[in-house]
């Protein structure tokens, strides 16, 4: 017993030798601050809240709105769209409601319909005049998202592109998001995603917290026996776990319908999905891009499902997608 | 600093002297002062384990065990969990037994973004009817990552500059609520335990919120 409490003194005063302890809700020590903690980072104060954005082109250019996925991904990994800029448009870039830079919130401040507001706030605060054209480029959930505000107000969007979104209807997202967390039970990503669960938890409200663990859980993307196939990991500064949470939870006890009026939107949409991603695939491009009247789908090859981030999907897609806007320029 | 040294004395001390097997008291007979056991199930991933334990000679009803389980995954040795602890028979009438068990707990979980290497302990409650061939109870317990150190990736870095490695404290707990049942042969015995997990505020929960663990013990 002697040697037990002796070997118990020296451990503890090895550990005590290092560096202070530090606080999983340190602000910083975990996961990047916010726009309303650091004020060096670019924000812009709209429908109530502050977004972490940045732009890129010339103001008075046709707008390119990009619209992240998730939802609680940030736009980092969207960043390859900054090209469009170079081609006279002026590239939009903001991290949506609670997610990666922007200000976080309570799960009682989001409701299915406030991306699409948030969305709309955003294109006013930068539109110059009614004459601009405003164009969506969404990728997933934010594809989702480009749809549900299309669905909304038709009239307002000159074109879109949307890289692979779940469905358009809750039932389609259910479907599509069952196959792609189709991890192998004895496979190392699902234990990555769960095994944690007994080192760090959080309480409802420990935003830093849980978005630590949201972006842990990014490790599992590029895992080998994910089906999205992406080429690697995705560069990324916060995910918000709550805007996550809330927004898969409203959808489940809400549902949500975002093809009822997209028969008004008769401008040609251009539907992009990936060669690698085995949960997607062309049957369910066909099956969700139906609900637009004029699509023209898009295969994108040697790529998974963040075909715009990695260097072949986005070599690939580029010209397309040029193409596609400068038809409707 | 102080906290992660009288958590690390604690833990150690629990963990050096002692397990949580699931066993039954009654099957025990005069000769048998040891058990083994391997078990399999889900406890926060697809785990396998091993265990053993032995008898102290004591006023009640006393054993001492450790406890080693790893969950399933292309790599074996990164994720681990060694468990010493004892459990004691505290309170025994007609078939009714009670038994309080504690825990030691020094778990290691590696992904691509961090290393985590955590000190925790765990405490039980199990309270149940016991025959010598068979027994079923309930059980109460807590599980706390008292101190985690941390260690960040190139990949995490690469994307959170700022992220700072070190000893973190405390960085969580969980409860847990469940049943446990078993047959009892002459040396053999085959338990199953399940329940819920749910974490320390009662309001959220792990990504997979319950365990459940086949295992067999032998006697001797």
């Amino acid at each position: 017993m002697f040697r037990i409490f002796c070997f118990s003194l020296l451990l503890g005063a090895l550990i005590s030798g290092c560096k202070k302890e530090l606080s999983l809700d340190e602000p910083g020590a975990l996961v990047p601050k916010t726009v309303d903690k650091d004020p060096s980072l670019p924000s812009i104060p709209v429908a109530g809240t502050q977004f972490h954005a940045e732009t890129f082109g010339n103001p008075n250019d046709p707008i390119i709105v990009v619209l992240h996925g998730g939802p609680g991904s940030d736009y980092r990994y969207l960043l390859n769209c900054k090209a469009f800029a170079d081609e006279g448009y002026f590239v939009v870039f903001y991290d949506q409601r609670g997610s990666g830079l922007s200000k976080r919130h309570n799960k009682s401040d989001y409701k299915i319909d406030i991306m699409e507001n948030d969305l709309d706030a955003v294109i006013d605060y930068y539109r110059k005049s009614p004459d601009q054209k405003v164009f969506l480029l969404g990728h997933s959930w934010g594809a989702m998202l480009a749809t549900a505000y299309i669905n909304a107000h038709p009239e307002k969007i000159a074109g879109a592109i949307l890289g692979e979104p779940g469905g358009f209807i809750w039932q389609d997202v259910q479907d599509y998001v069952g196959r792609a967390q189709d991890f192998k039970l004895l496979g190392e990503t699902l234990n990555n995603a769960t095994y944690l669960d007994q080192f760090i938890t959080g309480h409802a409200d420990d935003h830093a917290i849980l978005d630590y663990k949201f972006n842990l859980w990014a490790a599992s993307d590029d895992a080998t026996d994910s089906p999205i196939g992406n080429e690697g990991p995705l560069p990324f500064w916060r995910g918000g776990a709550m805007v996550n949470r809330t927004m898969f939870e409203l959808a489940d006890q809400e549902g949500f319908d975002w093809v009822s009026n997209l028969h008004n939107f008769t401008t040609k949409v251009l539907f992009v999905y990936s060669a690698n991603n085995k949960a997607y695939g062309e049957a369910h491009a066909r099956k969700v891009s139906s609900a637009y009247p004029n699509v023209q789908l898009f295969k994108t090859e040697d790529a998974g499902h963040d075909m715009f981030s990695f260097p072949r999907g986005w070599q690939h897609f580029f010209p397309t997608g040029l193409q596609y806007f400068n038809a409707l320029k | 600093m102080k906290r992660i040294l009288l958590a690390t004395i604690t833990l150690v001390g629990i963990s050096a002297a002692a397990f949580s097997q699931t066993i039954n008291w009654r099957s025990f007979d005069a000769n048998q002062k040891q058990v083994i056991g391997i078990e399999t199930g889900w406890n926060y991933g697809l785990v396998f384990g091993a265990s053993y334990g032995r008898r102290l000679p004591a006023h009640l009803p006393v054993l001492v065990n450790v406890h080693y389980s790893f969950p399933s995954g292309k790599n074996l040795l990164d994720d681990f969990k060694i468990k010493g602890g004892l459990q004691i028979e505290v309170w025994r009438a007609r078939g009714f037994s009670a038994t309080l068990k504690a825990n030691g707990i020094f778990r290691r979980f590696e992904n691509p973004y961090a290393r985590f290497v955590n000190f925790g302990s765990a405490f039980s409650a199990v309270a149940g009817y016991y025959r010598p061939k068979w027994f079923v109870a309930g059980v109460a317990g807590f599980d706390k990552a008292i101190a985690t150190h941390i260690r960040h990736g190139a990949a995490y870095l690469d994307n959170v500059p700022g992220a700072q490695d070190g000893w973190y404290v405390p960085t969580g707990g969980n409860f847990n609520f469940g049943m446990q049942a078993g047959i009892s042969g002459r040396k053999t015995e085959v338990f199953l335990d399940l329940g819920r997990v749910v974490t320390q505020d009662f309001k959220t929960t792990p990504f997979i919120p319950f365990y459940a663990n086949l295992g067999v013990n032998r006697r001797f």
